[in-house]
């Protein structure tokens, strides 16, 4: 599904990927794990079409050229990045802006575009399969919002568009217990043969919810080991600096 | 008023020693003013103070004719506070005293010559060509102050329906470091007042500015400063606007360079029928440079307050971020309080605002102080005192924040 | 990949106009005109009232008008500046030649305004019905046709053209005309009493509730007119009334002048609501042509708890220069303003508000919400004057712009006068841009940069749209996308 080769990234003349590979099938879920300033944040970023980097190497998103896609065209293929820190809109409702964006989506695809019943059926079953109370649906986009509302919402957005490949960047900070399970949950529904994930993470903890198939480890710029959910306890355990 | 004035200019001519070229400067002066005449609500900055019905109301006549023959009172100059004095009796410079500091690193002429092209504005015509002692002072680069300097300025029990014209510019070079007090003496004749300053902060020079008007007066004044910031240098300025009968700041900032910033704050807290106004212009002409404005009125009996305030963005000033906040109490019924809060802004990634409000004192908190067992002018005095404090809490030079929570009488 | 444009250019109907590239209502209509000779004098003003067939009363106010026009000067203290128009060089009267002996029914109306109308968008006849919105359009100087009006008349509304109500309603026109905006008003209030041609009335009687929303469309179609048009609402005690207000021109390379003047009058407990979305054109690309909007709309709360709300979106003109204002007269009374403006390429807008405060607890909110774009500049100018015997009185203000792009300025000059301690001024502004961020958060959702720009735009002014009547509301949400497109790269 996802095959990246040699990725370096430079930003401000400063090189933070330096020959990245990773490749991703359907149904896997995949875990990078890394000190800070080790480029999480960057791949995630690049993914997603975020601009302001120099970009070098191949990133194949279903036999697609990636870096040639805008932003907005990458989400249309059904890429999707749960942002770590969701930005706020005001004036702009959720319901407003989950439609807005359901839509251009669908309509890209040729898919037919849904009327405001089927949209707010769609909501309504989606936030009782997530167990998350759809008031929040109906203030302005994250604003106002708890760092643990607005990564609810996050899943929310991520389980109505229905994406292929969900990245999911440090969602598990600033997050309590509770709501830190119930965002796994929500991950977990999600699952399936043909939906990828890939989650960046500081702490292991996030991954005792949502196991994953294999976990990498990202420093300086490059993946330098990478194993299964034993590697994750092993940093855990040991520490990033131990690793080299 | 205006035939007085153009007699008294020609004395002035004749009576003192002036080169061709500065004569001309003076001439050209004085026919601007009389041009344009004492400023009127009609033109926009004098919107809310009509300067020249305000003259007319108290003076029959000005004199502009200075005589050099006083003498200063020692006992006057406030003694409280260790500092260097420039003294100026009825606009003469008369005492410069800079004994706490090293002398290598101030330089003062007293008779500069004039040599700027002929201002539009009416009063600063008006400071040109009456001024008869100009005054450039230049600090060199390095030097930081050991105290800090006072401006005082003295009026004689003598002066009486004169007009005062100073003119002083300040050139702080890189790396200095300068605190400036302006106060002004206890005088119970009407004067009109003018006096002009220029400042140029260098780089990552400091300058805080007291501008304390607090003894009581019945002077006419207007005071304009031109303030330009270099790269990374800062300015703080207070006012304290409280003395004269009418009292008009007139202050314009550039931000020149990088990183430049200023905090800017005031107060205005009158009585009986006066009338103050603080009008400022923050120009942030580059990049990255911070303005903060705070601006608290008290207003009792008849008195009037006025704030004009304008933030202005160039294009080239991204990452401008500009703050401006005014806030007035209205005491008596017979009050007045204008404020013109104003944004003009053409670069996109800038961070500005304002607010202002204006009202009376909360009635709940009264009501809450009232219940603790205040009277009601204690509860009042207490809340504005508080308003006030705010304020004054912002003066960063400790020695000076106590000596006006002394004049003042606010202490929370 | 089918784009939304592309599907726009399939559609054979909307060619012509799509060809018109930006201003969709840039057509003009070929009509016959009949037009008073141009230039400005007591003989043209004559002619008007005599076309018009005046009584004598109002012939007196245009002269009156029109003798103190001639002592006044034209205003320059506004910020747009705009080159010297030449009063002699316009018509002062331009009306289809088909009006001249008015049709009684809407069926006997020339086709070719109807397909006009049409193309605004705007049904005067079966769809008027269904919308139940009741229509009087103003084509250049003239009324042309008014809905509804057998429905309104069974309760004594009356909504109709000025000129009609000037024959007809004669008692009320001459009470209440010039009681806001006085015939010595500023130069272009002067010019219109001494001109005026067409316009609304409405009167609603004590304790009515209006039924339905009344709306008026503006079309200035001929060339070299000046359209001065002149509307005068009454609510009569007790009663409401919500009127929409909705103009278009066609695009030409010169300047056209429109110096409206909108007299509202609440009495005791009553309330009017006026919406206006102005779109005339803004000129081309690079500043050609486009209306000077310059407008005075004035309302006069006199009873007590009256109310009167102004709520305004201004996308049109290449200048617009207009304070919608209240006089809060009436104790109790309230005043309010909600406005947006969007500027875009060389448009310019000076536009805001005055609030009087000269009852007791009297009250009034202001929310001003400014975009610029492009080389444009928008100005907020504004008055709170809270006199002396206004106790108690309240005033709220917010004031917001957002910039887009490096070219274009955003001004915000509140004028704030308080002469009572019992009463409360609040001013609140900010300047701000959209920031990548959020358009990037916006583009990993899915959208592209103009439907992320307009989502997020409209969410900057929905305190204001929120105020508008629904069928209103819709149009300008849209009208706020379009006017912004191509001006974030």
């Amino acid at each position: 599904m996802l095959s990246i080769e040699n990725l370096k990234a430079k930003i401000d003349e400063k090189e933070i990927l330096k020959g990245l590979n990773l490749n991703i099938k359907p149904g896997e879920v995949h875990a990078i794990m890394g000190p800070n300033g080790s480029g999480k944040s960057t791949l995630s970023n690049i993914l997603s079409g975020k601009k302001g980097y120099e970009v070098n190497g191949n990133i194949k998103f279903e036999g697609e050229n990636l870096l040639e896609l805008e932003t907005e065209e990458r989400a249309h293929k059904g890429i999707f990045l749960a942002f770590q820190y969701p930005l706020e809109i005001p004036g702009v409702n959720t319901n407003t802006f989950l439609k807005t964006s359901i839509n251009a989506i669908k309509k890209a695809r040729g898919e037919k575009e849904l009327d405001a019943i089927e949209f707010l059926k769609l909501i309504k079953q989606k936030s009782s399969e997530l167990k998350f109370d759809q008031a929040i649906l109906n203030r302005q986009l994250n604003v106002g919002f708890s760092g643990g509302e607005k990564k609810k919402n996050e899943i929310l957005q991520m389980s109505i568009l229905d994406p292929k490949l969900s990245i999911l960047d440090e969602t598990d900070s600033g997050l309590d217990i509770d709501a830190l399970r119930i965002v796994s949950e929500g991950v977990n529904s999600l699952r399936n043969k043909n939906n990828s994930f890939l989650i960046i993470t500081h702490y292991q903890r996030l991954l005792d919810y949502i196991k994953p198939d294999f976990v990498h480890l990202l420093k300086n710029g490059q993946i330098i080991k990478s194993g299964n959910f034993e590697l994750a306890k092993e940093l855990e355990k040991v520490g990033y600096e131990n690793f080299n | 008023m205006e035939n007085q004035i153009k007699s008294n200019f020609e004395k002035v001519i004749s009576k003192l020693s002036f080169t061709n070229a500065q004569k001309e400067i003076k001439e050209k002066n004085i026919d601007n003013f009389l041009k344009k005449g004492f400023p009127t609500k009609r033109l926009e900055d004098w919107k809310f103070s009509d300067l020249k019905q305000i003259i007319s109301n108290n003076f029959e006549d000005l004199n502009f004719l200075n005589e050099n023959n006083t003498e200063l009172k020692k006992d006057e100059i406030i003694e409280d506070l260790e500092a260097n004095k420039l003294i100026f009796v009825n606009g003469v410079l008369f005492n410069v005293d800079f004994k706490y500091e090293n002398l290598e690193k101030i330089e003062i002429e007293k008779n500069a010559d004039l040599n700027e092209e002929v201002n539009q504005n009416a009063l600063l015509n008006l400071n040109s060509a009456f001024v008869s002692n100009y005054i450039k002072v230049t600090i060199k680069t390095g030097y930081q102050f050991k105290k800090p300097l006072v401006m005082y300025n003295y009026l004689t029990e003598e002066l009486n329906s004169s007009g005062i014209n100073t003119r002083l510019d300040l050139d702080l070079e890189n790396n200095v470091e300068l605190d400036i007090v302006n106060v002004s003496n206890k005088s119970s004749n009407k004067n009109f007042l003018n006096f002009r300053q220029k400042i140029n902060i260098g780089q990552n020079s400091i300058l805080k500015n007291y501008s304390l008007d607090t003894n009581q007066t019945e002077s006419i004044k207007y005071t304009h400063k031109e303030i330009n910031l270099s790269k990374n240098s800062h300015l703080e300025y207070f006012i304290l606007s409280t003395g004269s009968k009418f009292l008009k700041h007139d202050i314009n900032c550039s931000l020149n360079s990088e990183y430049g910033s200023i905090s800017l704050n005031g107060i205005i807290n009158l009585n009986n029928d006066q009338h103050h106004e603080i009008k400022t212009v923050i120009n942030h002409n580059e990049e990255n440079c911070k303005s903060y404005q705070l601006i608290k009125s008290v207003l009792n009996d008849d008195s009037k307050g006025v704030y004009q305030g304008k933030i202005f963005v160039d294009p080239k000033a991204q990452k401008t971020d500009g703050y401006q906040l005014s806030r007035a109490l209205l005491l008596n019924e017979s009050v007045e309080f204008n404020a013109k809060p104003e944004l003009e802004i053409y670069a996109d990634d800038v961070k500005c605002s304002h607010g202002s409000t204006s009202g009376n004192i909360d009635e709940n908190s009264i009501f809450y102080l009232m219940s603790r067992g205040l009277s009601y002018s204690d509860s009042k005095k207490l809340l504005t005192n508080g308003f006030l404090n705010e304020v004054i809490e912002k003066i960063t030079n400790e020695n000076i924040k106590n000596f006006v929570k002394k004049t003042t009488g606010i202490e929370v | 990949m089918t784009t939304k444009k592309q599907e726009f250019k399939m559609d054979s109907r909307q060619k012509e106009i799509e060809n018109l590239k930006d201003y969709k209502y840039g057509f003009s209509t070929d009509i016959e005109n009949i037009r008073a000779p141009k230039g400005l004098s007591e003989e043209v003003i004559k002619f008007i009232s005599k076309i018009k067939k005046e009584p004598e009363w109002m012939l007196n106010f245009r002269l009156k008008a029109f003798e103190r026009f001639k002592q006044l000067k034209e205003p320059n203290w506004q910020k747009p500046k705009y080159p010297k128009i030449d009063y002699q060089d316009l018509y002062y009267y331009s009306a289809p030649k088909s009006m001249k002996d008015k049709p009684k029914s809407l069926d006997e109306l020339d086709p070719k305004l109807l397909e006009t109308y049409k193309k605004l968008g705007i049904p005067l006849q079966e769809q008027a019905r269904l919308n139940g919105i009741a229509v009087d359009a103003v084509f250049d100087s003239v009324s042309v046709a008014t809905t509804f009006k057998e429905e309104l008349t069974k309760q004594g509304i009356i909504f109709c053209s000025m000129s009609e109500a000037i024959q007809k309603h004669s008692e009320l026109v001459k009470k209440y005309l010039g009681t806001v905006i006085p015939t010595t008003d500023h130069f272009f209030a002067t010019l219109n009493s001494a001109v005026f041609t067409d316009g609304s009335f409405v009167y609603i009687p004590e304790g009515v509730k209006c039924p339905m929303e009344l709306s008026t469309y503006f079309r200035i179609n001929a060339s070299e007119t000046g359209q001065f048009e002149r509307t005068l609402i009454i609510a009569d005690k007790g009663s409401y009334v919500s009127y929409l207000e909705g103009c278009t021109a066609p695009m030409r390379d010169e300047n056209q002048l429109h110096a409206a003047n909108v007299e509202l009058i609440a009495l005791d407990d009553a309330e009017i609501k006026y919406s206006t979305v102005q779109n005339w054109y803004p000129g081309d690309k690079d500043g050609k042509g486009g209306i000077y909007n310059f407008v005075t709309k004035r309302g006069l709360c006199k009873g007590k708890n009256s109310k009167i709300s102004w709520t305004q979106v201004e996308t049109g003109s290449a200048i617009t220069w207009k304070y919608p204002s209240c006089i809060l007269k009436g104790d109790n009374s309230v005043g309010e303003f909600y406005s947006i403006a969007i500027t875009n390429n060389h448009q310019k807008a000076d536009t805001g508000t005055k609030m009087i405060h000269l009852g007791k607890n009297t009250k009034s909110k202001i929310i001003s919400k400014g975009i610029s774009a492009g080389q444009s500049d928008m100005m907020y100018r504004g008055l709170v004057d809270i006199s002396s015997k206004a106790d108690n009185s309240r005033n709220f203000t917010q004031c917001d712009s957002l910039l887009m792009g490096n070219k274009c300025g955003a001004h915000t000059i509140p004028y704030i006068k308080n002469k009572n301690l019992k009463s409360n001024i609040e001013h609140e502004a900010t300047t701000s841009k959209i920031s990548d961020e959020q358009l990037y958060y916006c583009n990993q959702r899915g959208l592209n940069q103009e439907e992320a720009v307009s989502l997020i735009v409209n969410g900057f002014c929905k305190e204001v749209l929120q105020q508008l009547p629904m069928e209103f509301a819709v149009e300008a949400q849209k009208l706020v996308g379009i006017s912004l497109e191509g001006s974030v790269g």
